[in-house]
């Protein structure tokens, strides 16, 4: 295959763009379709090698998987909606959690969306667990 | 299921648009041909359920299809016979 062509199909498929922008009064038409690669399509962008870990499922990945298939029962939301909305928390997130930490961040977010509870409610109920956790040891 | 426009065995490609937001066609698929395998049930498009249009979105037959690695990958090193089977809703595929 020709270089150009090559590096014509590598730039396709990893338009992501890593560097911090400032709000810069102008960018490129490439530069903005690189900025809205939608962030879960990862497939064929470099990356350096990962070990492999044996890792079971801990209690509170299994009980984050249970909660949002219940929430999915109930009609609060979809599949579809939860991994639109881990896109939607943007590179630093995404990338920076693990798995079922993205997954248990969108589930409370959408309800927030959803007006079906409240941030300062979640907060509470956070605080209020924390302390009986640190109580607790 | 509505009737759907393509047949196992049908080559197709995957069509290159400009995506929006959300998206479940990945860019190594895009503009590349393969063959239909498997016909899966028609259900509401990514592009509407992801947006919370389980009742209102628009629903199509999805399909399987099996590409061949060579065809995904430039200067792909395993054996020629890999394959690499995705889903797409039907709007994604034109007769190849």
């Amino acid at each position: 295959m020709q270089y150009a062509t090559l590096m014509e199909r590598v730039r396709h498929l990893a338009p992501e763009e890593r560097n911090v922008l400032d709000s810069p009064y102008q960018i490129p038409n490439e530069l903005y379709a690189a900025l809205r690669s939608v962030l879960h399509d990862v497939g064929g962008q470099p990356d350096a090698p990962t070990p492999y870990l044996e890792k079971g499922e801990e209690d509170w990945e299994m009980n984050t998987y249970l909660t949002c298939e219940c929430l999915g029962w109930r009609g609060a939301w979809n599949s579809e909606m939860r991994r639109r909305a881990e896109n939607d928390l943007g590179a630093t997130m995404y990338f920076g959690l693990p798995y079922y930490a993205r997954w248990i961040t969108v589930a409370a977010k959408t309800l927030v969306d959803k007006g079906l509870i409240t941030t300062d409610e979640l907060g509470q109920k956070i605080d209020e667990i924390r302390a009986r956790l640190e109580a607790r040891d | 299921m509505a009737n759907p426009r393509f047949s196992i065995g049908d080559e197709v490609t995957v069509r290159d648009e400009t995506t929006l937001f959300h998206t479940r066609t990945q860019k190594f698929a895009r503009g590349r041909t393969g063959v239909v395998v498997e016909h899966r049930p028609e259900w509401v498009i990514p592009e509407d359920e992801a947006f919370d249009r389980m009742e209102t979105g628009r629903k199509e037959p999805f399909y399987v299809v099996r590409f061949k690695q060579t065809e995904l990958w430039p200067g792909y090193t395993g054996q020629s016979i890999d394959t690499l089977e995705s889903e797409f809703s039907e709007r994604w595929l034109v007769p190849a």
